[in-house]
């Protein structure tokens, strides 16, 4: 089982003109990657600056980077890239250390690091849930989802009372399966090393129990069934939030580390976009937007992504797809997640890739980008021709196992005897814990590169003001006209659909700059301006002043995550 | 001290010679002095508050003390008051009532409410048998002040009645990137925001009411070109930020009675609420402490105006409440209806308007507590048969006869830099939302009665007497009925539904007993009718809990003897506990 994944060198990144030594980044429990981080930030004191957003509930500190260029003179566009809120996916920890060293080690060689850089603030929180994830590196290891507060699942009117153990003592906690007539899984007909649920309406009659691998402490003939921990950071925001669920926490920001984050968010309005590596994916999967003006319902408005925001952000998909060839779709709930509160709440563009998952199709012999992800699917769409069993999906994954080799075989253990203090004859096996959430050494170096790749583009897409034109023209009797056009070179417009119906994300504000001896006579100084689309949107001001002939106009628009910008009004030519 | 020690004997003694106890001031009029006079005629500061109970708590120290729950955004202490009796039982091991005023910082008159509630109990403890009974059986929780830093500013700055609700961090409301820069200004520097008005002959949409010039009336649209004489320019205030508008970016600019975790909604659907829920230090704090006293079995939290006695659910998506909770809901406001004179008992989003976030829809749908919000004070009550009602002429008349005019600030010239020649005029900040202080005593008294009533309603258990059936071969039966005796559930209905807190617990325990079996019977006159219990039959559990004036029939089946100790544990209840002897 490999504890360290292996990153291939990032030459083709550092430019032709650089083969940087290879790099290796490892797994890194909540120390070691403290201490990476404290390492970029002291060989890159200019680029880098390493903080804290808060501390968790179990006490460890909540690290974040900041990196921009030097010599920002006001508040860049910021781009958010957080990783690790679903404990187990200490993995996207490692991709998003890999993105702040690239991009503090490639400042100085490579002209898309510093185009980013000069132009946008990036802020990497590569773990928000130090907690969970630390259990990768306890033992027995365990996928920990959960950090949070402890519920009575069972309702017995105890807490914690029956967590798993590592019963065969191989340092995994795996699963557990035991043949009982109450149970409601079956073996998958093309692979029986694979349960699959019963289906009653099919005939089927269940056979195994399936827990995960555990005692029963409580001796309620159910198994680990009351583990300690309940609550999910990635679960505990406010959007979607679903109350009295037992991952949900007691509240929306219960939990430090979700409130951490929230708190780190509001107090960031340069904060442009905010792209997560997590459970959640926007960037694979289909988005269905809803209209933008879609009714409330019992003066709710309907959850979802608004149309107008898709479309756009199907654009950014497309190209992540290109960018990085990935097919991972998430599955998984999106009640109170991170994801959905900042494009729901905080109008802010919000992207999220699940940067891994076992392929539901054999490896391929020689590695070539994935070109055509759907048609790669669609054998395992619709029934099987031959009339052979359709395999589940599990049984798809063991069989990229099997074809992988030797060097995977720790994803699945067979199942194997063994007997259990409460329950007698069992079987422990299964899916080691991390089999789908840990790409394979060299594939997870190709992820981080490409993704980096993703990341680099990111910054050019986000809105910009910039004052395109700025004129004036005597108009006889000291009455000056000036004309302001204010244009958005960006790809994404100033603010999201879902930006403006929050009114959560600032407005840009354009000023008329005129000096003391001025009158103003027409057009209100200050506006506030919400609505400029992207890829060269244009608005335009005009205003009329009274006033010395050669007195002083200029224009300024300032925008909290999109710059600034002042321009003295010119007669035109 | 040796005063308080008389009295405690002189009722004791009293007590237990069966005597009629002496009945006491606070409710008749002819009875001894209080032992602390509070004048309630009048409202108290945020500091003055504090010091009311204070003064309460250096005459009871044993019954009342408070702890500093957290702080508001300008510092302020939030101090929680204990009432209890330790000498019957610590405040956890009781069902308690929570009762809270002011989360708006301007709806002042519930700390009054608050105060006059701790002092009614503690004045009578001595002398009422059923005040006794209560503070035997039952802790309050009661937090004045909510919002501290709204009440200190409506009081020391200058508003209207219905401003300073709002907490005072700072929000950006007018969007300019700049923080609460332009608020209302008292520019007569009497206290009170009051109306601008500007006389703009022939081209208003206002004129002068003929019977009394104090009033503006609107004149009716019309094709036969009559027009105003005037027209309003806003409240009292000046253009701060120069962007052309007045008062549009006051103190703070949210709700922390929007803030709740249940059904909440951000800004955009409900104003008010904030980035998230319990965003502010003083609503976090509340809801840690309610989290942390799952004992609290009622929450009464008092606002101001209109006369309403209000529930959940705050807004339609909810759904109905649980059928089981709305009958002792219904039983509880309608006594409210009663005893309150022109309150009416409501459903806040049906009856009042929606409301995502609440406090009380929090406590009932969230912590699964029965709450109501009252809402203090109707203009109706200015007069006992309701004659004067809302209307200017009757206010003015109220103001004119029975205040001799104090309430409001006439008509005034003054030079306003936007709008030129204005006139300043309009009730004062304490007329409208708040009693006049001849009527402020009556508010809290029947306030306070109302948690009474809702307090008397916590669940309070009891074993009765059980049976011992010999069933031969050395086993036996122990039948006991388990009851009630109050109209709140030990669980809610909706409790039990969302699965809240702790199921209940039926407990036996007897060192030389074996429990075989236990169960809950299903069938009064069938004992073979039980829902048997397959683990741990020694300790029965109960989701469902007790329902009002339920009566639920345990039964077990043991071997053995001795004694044995059948206990009945609720987190909303105190323990009830019966000793036997098994022959």
């Amino acid at each position: 089982m490999p504890i360290t994944v292996l990153f291939a060198s990032l030459a083709c990144l550092l430019g032709p003109q650089e083969a940087a030594a290879p790099l290796e980044l490892a797994l890194l429990s909540h120390a070691e990657l403290a201490r990476e981080l404290e390492g970029l930030a002291a060989l890159h004191p200019e680029l880098v600056q390493r903080s804290t957003l808060g501390t968790s509930r179990a006490g460890r500190p909540l690290e974040f980077l900041r990196l921009s260029g030097p010599g920002a003179e006001g508040t860049r566009p910021a781009l958010l890239l957080v990783a690790n809120l679903d404990g187990a996916r200490v993995f996207s920890s490692s991709v998003a250390l890999q993105h702040a060293r690239a991009l503090a080690e490639g400042y100085a060689t490579d002209e898309r690091v510093r185009a980013l850089l000069d132009s946008t603030t990036v802020y990497v929180v590569p773990r928000a849930n130090p907690d969970a994830a630390e259990a990768r590196f306890e033992t027995p290891r365990a996928e920990r989802r959960a950090s949070g507060i402890d519920v009575d699942n069972d309702r017995d009117g105890r807490t914690g009372e029956d967590e798993p153990a590592d019963l065969d003592g191989d340092g995994r906690i795996a699963w557990l399966r035991v043949r009982d007539p109450d149970g409601e899984w079956i073996e998958d007909e093309s692979d029986p090393r694979v349960l699959v649920e019963a289906d009653r309406g099919k005939g089927q009659r269940g056979v195994f129990r399936l827990w995960p691998e555990g005692r029963d402490l409580d001796g309620d003939e159910r198994v680990a069934e009351d583990p300690p921990r309940d609550g999910r950071v990635d679960r505990n925001f406010p959007a979607g939030w679903q109350q009295h669920a037992q991952d949900g926490g007691l509240f929306p920001s219960d939990d430090p580390e979700a409130r951490a984050l929230l708190d780190f968010v509001l107090a960031r309005p340069e904060i442009a976009l905010v792209l997560v590596y997590d459970a959640q994916d926007n960037l694979v999967g289909e988005v269905k937007g809803v209209g933008d003006d879609a009714p409330r319902v019992l003066r709710i408005p309907p959850e979802g992504v608004l149309e107008s925001d898709a479309k756009l952000l199907g654009e950014i998909a497309r190209r992540y797809r290109e960018a990085t060839g990935s097919t991972v779709k998430a599955e998984g709930a999106e009640r109170g997640t991170f994801t959905r509160w900042c494009y729901e709440q905080r109008g802010l563009w919000t992207l999220a890739a699940a940067l891994w998952d076992i392929p539901l199709e054999p490896p391929e012999p020689e590695e070539a980008p994935a070109e055509e992800p759907a048609e790669k699917n669609e054998p395992h769409k619709g029934k099987e021709k031959d009339g052979a069993p359709r395999p589940s999906d599990d049984a798809k994954r063991l069989e990229w196992i099997d074809a992988a080799g030797a060097a995977e075989a720790w994803r699945f253990m067979p199942w194997k005897p063994c007997e259990h203090p409460e329950l007698g004859a069992v079987e422990i096996g299964g899916f080691a814990p991390f089999a789908r959430l840990e790409p394979p050494a060299a594939e997870g170096a190709r992820i981080a590169a490409r993704h980096l790749e993703f990341l680099l583009d990111l910054g050019a897409l986000l809105a910009r003001v910039e004052i395109a034109e700025c004129t004036r023209e005597e108009l006889g009797q000291g009455v000056t006209r000036v004309t302001a056009v204010i244009e958005n070179p960006g790809f994404l417009p100033l603010l999201s659909r879902s930006g403006r119906r929050t009114e959560t994300t600032r407005p840009a504000k354009v000023v008329l700059v005129l000096p003391e001896a001025a009158r103003l006579l027409g057009g209100e100084r200050q506006r506030l301006l919400s609505n400029l689309p992207g890829s060269g949107g244009r608005q335009e001001y005009q205003w009329l002043v009274h006033g010395p002939a050669q007195m002083e106009l200029g224009v300024s628009v300032e925008s909290a995550h999109a710059g600034s910008a002042f321009r003295k009004a010119e007669v035109q030519r | 001290m040796s005063a308080t020690l008389q009295a405690m004997l002189l009722s004791l003694a009293l007590l237990q010679e069966g005597a009629p106890l002496r009945p006491g001031f606070p409710g008749l009029p002819a009875g001894r002095a209080p032992r602390v006079e509070i004048a309630w005629n009048r409202l108290y500061d945020a500091e003055q508050i504090h010091a009311l109970l204070d003064r309460l708590a250096a005459e009871w120290p044993e019954l009342l003390s408070y702890q500093v729950i957290g702080h508001s955004v300008e510092n302020r202490e939030l101090r929680l008051y204990t009432l209890n009796d330790p000498a019957t039982g610590g405040e956890r091991e009781k069902p308690a009532m929570w009762v809270d005023g002011n989360v708006h910082g301007n709806e002042v008159q519930g700390a009054e409410a608050v105060v006059y509630l701790a002092w009614y109990l503690l004045e009578n403890r001595d002398s009422n048998e059923r005040v006794r009974a209560l503070l035997e059986g039952t802790a309050f929780y009661l937090l004045p002040m909510v919002n501290p830093d709204g009440r200190a500013h409506w009081f020391q700055r200058g508003h209207d009645a219905h401003s300073s609700r709002t907490g005072v961090q700072p929000v950006d409301d007018d969007r300019d990137g700049l923080f609460d820069e332009d608020p209302p200004d008292d520019l007569d520097g009497d206290g009170s925001i009051v109306m601008m008005r500007k006389h703009v002959p022939g081209e208003g949409t206002h004129r002068l009411n003929a019977d009394d010039p104090r009033l503006l009336e609107p004149v009716p649209p019309n094709d036969r070109g009559i027009r105003g004489d005037w027209i309003y320019v806003g409240e009292e205030g000046l253009d701060n930020d120069g962007d052309g508008r007045i008062n549009e970016d006051d103190v703070g600019g949210y709700d922390m009675n929007r803030s709740w975790p249940s059904l909440w909604q951000p800004e955009h659907v409900q104003g008010g609420a904030g980035p998230y829920p319990l965003y502010w230090p003083e609503t976090r704090a509340i809801a840690r402490f309610l989290l942390e006293h799952p004992n609290v079995a009622a929450v009464q939290s008092f606002h101001n105006a209109g006369g309403m006695i209000l529930r959940g659910p705050g807004a339609e998506a909810f759904g109905e409440y649980p059928a089981a909770d709305v009958r002792v809901y219904d039983e509880l406001g309608k006594d409210g209806e009663k005893m309150l004179p022109f309150y009416r008992y409501m459903i806040i989003w049906k009856d009042l308007y929606s409301v995502f976030g609440g406090f009380v829809t929090w406590t009932y749908e969230g912590l699964g507590i029965l709450s109501f919000t009252n809402e203090l004070w109707a203009d109706e009550q200015a007069s006992p048969d309701g004659r004067l009602a809302s209307r200017g002429a009757d206010r003015h008349f109220f103001d004119d006869r029975l205040l001799m005019g104090a309430g409001f600030v006439d008509w005034k010239p003054i030079e306003h830099p936007l709008f030129g020649p204005v006139e300043l005029g309009g009730f004062r900040k304490d007329v409208g939302r708040v009693p006049p202080s001849f009527l402020v005593e009556e508010m809290v008294h029947r306030n306070a009665l109302f948690c009474l009533r809702h307090a008397e309603a916590m669940p309070r258990v009891a074993i009765r007497p059980p049976e011992v059936t010999d069933l031969g071969g050395g086993v036996r039966a122990i039948d006991v009925v388990v009851a009630n005796e109050r109209a709140i559930p030990t669980r809610t209905a909706m409790a039990r539904e969302k699965k809240i807190g702790q199921p209940d617990r039926v407990l036996l325990e007897g060192s030389d007993l074996a429990v075989l079996a236990g169960g809950f019977r299903t069938d009064r006159f069938r004992p073979e009718r039980i829902e048997l219990q397959e683990k741990e039959p020694a300790r029965l559990l109960r989701e469902a809990g007790l329902g009002p004036r339920e009566e639920l029939r345990v039964r077990w089946i043991v071997r053995g003897s001795g004694p044995a100790v059948i206990r009945y544990q609720a987190e909303k209840a105190r323990e009830a506990r019966l000793e036997l002897e098994l022959p």
